[in-house]
């Protein structure tokens, strides 16, 4: 009997040595294997208990018994010392966060489509849809449905390339106004975003080619002020929460009463009389628009006694010099890098 | 136009503040561009030279005693040279502020100078538009008045822009109507009656033949008694503050009164018309007339002239020519007052590329009313000046009122959101010189019938009068609402279309750019335009990828880039417009081998991502050729049997050609051919372990992956549940004509576990099948 404990308790002994020095895991679990395991020095001694006198045997296994329950916490409590230590030795790392970050590869719609986007997610908020056209338009679309007859003087504020007698780059995205009113009956509510086209010297403030977007509602009861509340909340998500909207009268052949959209000075709030965006004025000029003429909705067959509507025409990249501060207007064209990086 | 604040006053009594006042024609639909503040100056007055003599001790100079009025006479010396005795000029006098100085008494070579005698350019007008030296003021002004408030220099200048349907606002008086209007202010109008009423010597009264529908009114004057000399002094400043140029005292009253008035005129040597009779009528075939600019002009019947029986006289609404010209030595005039289709005018001037302040007012069809009161202006001017004014005759329709329009006052609350009595809304209308009744129709309800005033043709619809409502009261008042929207079926299903595409080729890595749609670059098909800013902008683009090519040139480093636009060519006559996304990128050159491009594979990723992400679907790639692209680097992207895109690395030429300096790749989409997304229907996962098989086979070079992959799941049938080539090998390990190629079989079955024994079964069968195709396993 004291053979077998004396035996147990030098097991033990070195045992508790061998996890004392076992310095990861693997060392750990060596010593489990071999005093412990299906071939170890403790499980050896175990089935030498087969030896015993029967009468001895229930004794001999308690000891060994309480002898392995005493090596198996001693080995948890082991494992989980070295796990702790090697958490510790993990948290003690201090690495230098402010070193440059590794940049995942990005990229990034134009801000003319964001423009765009932000503008179609507020009007298709409150019911509008949005449609696309083609850019080569015959003059009847661009000018006579519009309540431009030729020789209209309004024509040539809109100097258009013309591909042949009848056809021409839009100049603005109302054919798709026309195109939408003459498939549709009341209520239309749209947004016509797309390229235009305009015979315009390039400069800091001009393209030929630009991006227009464009909006219509007619259906009954449909008012002025309609237009104003819809270009407020329109500004509001454009520019940010304090921006109002000011109508001043203006002329265009395809509105009446027409009106110019000016939306408060993002950049001063109209409080800075030095304001370099606005000039003092408190106030920055977005576009045109107005009540849809009558002469164009009788054009599409719809009764101006009954239906009313209206429209609005902003330049996409003008919207964009505004919320962005874009000094030159050909950035959109050049699309360097650097630029469509900052405004991604 | 540029209007000086003191010529709007004399009409109507403005408020002080120039701001203001700006900021209301801004209000009222007429944007001041620009505010010219007249400069503070001070102690000018009206003076009369009483002696001047020669300077004592001063070649240079002369010395003179000045009459200001009240006091006593000023001693003043100058070294000017255009003074003489009893001239009439402005002093500037001892304390007097001038922009660039403040007069002092101090001695001049010993005479103690009380003042100074000032020149145009002192008081702020352009001196090249005066004489040199000492301005000279009319004999008639009065002694001691302070200049710059008796000439208006100190009232600021208005830049202010007219929209082109408001040709009657595109003066003086026009816009003093608006604002007497606006301001709800007395309009003080100078006299409209002609002051002409004698009767021409006989044979001298001047008849207009109007041969040309297009003149519809021509009130023809004659005026004797014509000494041409420069204008007074109060007409040439003030011309000088609205811009213009003074000439002489009959250039300037034509400019004066249209200015004014609005009204252009035009004045005719009386000797030079063949006996006294004018025709309006259509220019000759190749007809060349010199005008007065001195430049021969070559005519066309598109042209409107007006002539005497012998030669064209004037260009109608453009300019006069040199054979009607008043020069010098002329003593008697005819003048025009004529009202000219503005379609023809615009037409006219368009096709000589000729205009000019009168046919930038003609070719927006001035009202006829204004021929009368333009002359009236110009008799009233001339007489004035010493001339004897004659009878004025019209030819051509008598002058009517529009016919009243009706507008219900049910459409004022319709169109603009406001509800406002019937009384506001006619004294609004009422203020802008409409003449307004009450009345009731069945249609409409009640309702005010408008005449609108002789000089407005814009107004001609209720809508016209209801924007006239809101002007006068303000657009600043349109109430904020916001509309709710009936339920309707227009699709936003292209707009969609393109944002997603363009967010998830951005979510690739790629920058969106914008190009120009006009090229240089003329292709087999090209649509071109017929009269281009440059032959850089003559043709369509047929592709997106020439300004891909342009921007990967115009950087050394590598860019991803990618650009939704239209293209087009001409087929048949019509011009075929069509929508693509075009993605590509440069890349460092690598030291892969030349049989393998890792770039090619990244792109095929970029393009099956893509097109799985809006189709749905997965698409097959296969060897295709394209002009523009490598012949062995190039795919077409297959999805539900139609090619929907292609992709691959541009041709080396081309890119070497436009100055690309890294290996270019490049992927089209086009968008009409993108079938509609498919819903995509989950597939659960097997409940039971699959295995896998690799194989390194040897097959002919012309073996595709793709034929490989679909042999051997076509052979394994069921079992297959994935098969993919996952390396490539060519070199001498394996000999010429033949590579090397590793693929990886997954096998599963979903109703029990896979045994080892039927996944070795099936690659058995697999061999079998491939040797076939000549593949072996590789030793």
């Amino acid at each position: 009997m004291s053979d077998l404990t004396t035996k147990l308790d030098d097991l033990h002994r070195r045992f508790s040595a061998a996890l004392t020095a076992a310095e990861d895991e693997r060392a750990l679990e060596q010593a489990r294997v071999d005093y412990l395991g299906r071939s170890g020095e403790v499980t050896q001694v175990r089935r030498a208990i087969g030896q015993l006198p029967p009468p001895e045997r229930p004794a001999a296994g308690k000891t060994i018994n309480a002898a392995v329950a005493s090596m198996e916490a001693e080995l948890e409590a082991a494992q989980s010392r070295l796990s702790q230590r090697a958490f510790d030795a993990d948290l003690a790392q201090r690495i230098d966060v402010t070193f440059p970050a590794i940049s995942p590869r990005t990229g990034a719609i134009n801000p003319v489509r964001r423009i765009t986007e932000d503008v179609a997610s507020y009007f298709t908020r409150h019911g509008f849809a949005v449609v696309l056209g083609p850019e080569v338009e015959p003059d009847y679309y661009n000018f006579d449905a519009l309540n431009i007859p030729a020789d209209h003087p309004a024509r040539e504020g809109f100097d258009s390339f013309w591909l042949t007698e009848t056809l021409l780059l839009r100049p603005h995205t109302s054919p798709m106004q026309i195109r939408t009113m003459q498939q549709h009956r009341p209520p239309v509510a749209i947004l016509a975003p797309g390229k235009c086209y305009r015979r315009d010297a390039v400069d800091a403030r001009h393209l030929f080619q630009f991006h227009q977007i464009e909006g219509l509602l007619v259906a009954q009861d449909v008012h002025f002020g309609h237009l104003k509340g819809m270009l407020t909340g329109m500004c509001r998500a454009l520019f940010g929460s304090g921006q109002n909207v000011r109508f001043r009268p203006s002329f265009f052949p395809f509105t009446e009463p027409s009106a110019e959209v000016d939306t408060t000075c993002p950049r001063c709030k109209g409080l800075a009389s030095q304001c370099g965006m606005c000039g003092g004025s408190g106030w920055i000029e977005l576009g045109g628009s107005g009540m849809v003429h009558p002469n164009v909705l009788r054009e599409v067959g719809y009764d101006p006694d009954v239906y009313a509507g209206w429209a609005f025409g902003f330049g996409v990249e003008r919207l964009g010099l505004i919320r962005y501060e874009i000094d030159d207007i050909r950035r959109y064209i050049d699309s360097d890098p650097d630029f469509l990086r900052q405004l991604a | 136009m540029k209007v000086p604040l003191a010529w709007l006053r004399q009409y109507v009594d403005l408020p002080h503040d120039t701001d203001d006042i700006a900021q209301r024609l801004a209000m009222l639909g007429f944007p001041v561009e620009d505010i010219e503040r007249r400069p503070a100056i001070t102690g000018v007055l009206v003076g009369r030279i009483l002696t001047l003599e020669k300077h004592p001790n001063a070649d240079r100079l002369q010395v003179g005693t000045i009459d200001v009025g009240n006091q006593k006479p000023l001693t003043i010396a100058t070294a000017a040279t255009n003074v003489a005795a009893g001239q009439v000029i402005p002093v500037a006098t001892i304390g007097a502020r001038l922009p660039q100085l403040t007069i002092e008494p101090r001695k001049m070579r010993g005479i103690a100078s009380e003042g100074m005698m000032v020149s145009a350019d002192e008081l702020a007008l352009p001196p090249e538009w005066f004489e040199d030296g000492i301005l000279q003021l009319e004999p008639a002004a009065v002694l001691g008045e302070n200049v710059v408030t008796a000439y208006g220099l100190d009232g600021d200048v208005l830049d202010v822009e007219v929209t082109s349907n408001r040709v009657d606002a595109m003066c003086v008086i026009g816009l003093a109507r608006e604002l007497a209007a606006s301001y709800g202010l007395p309009l003080r109008l100078p006299p409209a009656g002609n002051p002409g009423t004698a009767i021409e010597p006989s044979g001298a009264e001047p008849f207009v033949e109007l041969a040309s529908p297009d003149c519809t009114r021509f009130v023809a004057q004659r005026f004797d008694g014509i000494a041409v000399g420069p204008a007074p002094a109060w007409m040439r400043m003030r011309l000088a503050l609205a811009g213009q140029r003074p000439i002489n005292n009959l250039v300037d009253v034509s400019n004066y009164v249209m200015l004014e008035t609005g009204q252009p005129l035009h004045f005719y040597d009386a000797d030079k018309i063949q006996n006294n009779r004018l025709i309006v009528r259509d220019g000759g075939d190749g007809e060349k007339v010199v005008t007065l600019d001195g430049a021969e002009r070559t005519l066309s019947p598109q042209s409107l002239v007006i002539a005497d029986e012998r030669q064209t006289l004037c260009i109608a609404g453009v300019m006069g020519a040199a054979a009607g010209e008043v020069t010098a030595s002329t003593t008697a005039i005819v003048l025009e007052a004529a009202n000219f289709s503005g379609a023809r005018v615009r037409r006219t001037s368009k096709a000589l590329g000729l205009r000019s302040e009168a046919s930038s007012r003609h070719e927006k069809t001035l009202a006829p009313a204004v021929t009368d009161l333009g002359a009236a202006r110009a008799a009233h001017l001339l007489v004035e000046l010493g001339a004897t004014a004659y009878r004025p005759h019209a030819f051509g329709a008598p002058v009517m009122p529009q016919p009243p329009i009706v507008l219900a006052l049910r459409d004022v609350e319709r169109l603009l959101g406001w509800q406002l009595p019937a009384e506001r809304v006619a004294s609004h209308l009422r203020a802008l010189g409409c003449a307004v009744e009450s009345i009731e129709t069945i249609t409409y309800g009640p309702s005010l019938q408008v005449t609108p005033p002789l000089w407005r043709r814009d107004l001609s619809i209720a809508a016209d009068v209801v924007e006239e409502i809101a002007r006068m009261e303000g657009y600043d008042n349109v109430p904020s609402v916001v509309p709710s929207v009936a339920p309707h079926d227009v699709s936003s299903a292209q707009f969609q279309l393109e944002n997603r595409l363009a967010h998830e080729v951005a979510a690739l890595g790629y920058y969106e750019i914008v190009s120009y749609s006009l090229g240089g670059r003329r292709y087999a098909d090209s649509v071109e335009v017929l009269d281009p800013l440059s032959e850089d902008q003559r043709y369509l683009r047929d592709s997106l990828l020439p300004a891909a090519m342009a921007y990967f040139a115009d950087y050394d480093a590598p860019v991803r880039i990618f650009e939704i636009g239209h293209v087009f060519r001409s087929e048949e006559g019509h011009i075929v417009e069509s929508a693509v996304l075009s993605f590509g990128f440069t890349a460092d050159p690598s030291d892969e081998p030349a049989w393998h491009d890792a770039r090619f594979l990244q792109l095929k990723g970029d393009c099956e991502a893509l097109l799985r992400a809006i189709t749905g679907r997965q698409p097959q790639s296969v060897r295709s050729a394209r002009e523009g692209f490598h012949p062995g680097k190039f795919a077409a992207a297959i999805v539900d049997g139609q090619e929907v895109a292609h992709f691959g690395r541009l041709d080396p030429r081309s890119t070497a050609a436009a100055k690309v300096r890294l290996p270019a790749y490049a992927c089209t989409v086009m968008l009409e051919r993108l079938p509609d997304y498919a819903i995509p229907h989950y597939v659960a996962p097997a409940k039971y372990p699959s295995t896998y098989r690799d194989l390194a086979l040897v097959v002919p070079l012309e073996e595709t992956a793709a034929e490989l992959e679909r042999t051997i799941a076509e052979t394994i049938g069921a079992l297959c549940t994935g098969v993919r080539v996952f390396d490539e090998y060519r070199g001498p390990q394996v000999g010429d004509g033949q590579k090397s190629l590793a693929v990886r079989i997954t096998l599963q079955r979903f109703d029990t576990t896979i045994t080892d024994e039927e996944a070795d079964a099936a690659i058995e069968r697999v061999l079998v099948a491939l040797r076939d195709r000549g593949a072996v396993i590789r030793q």
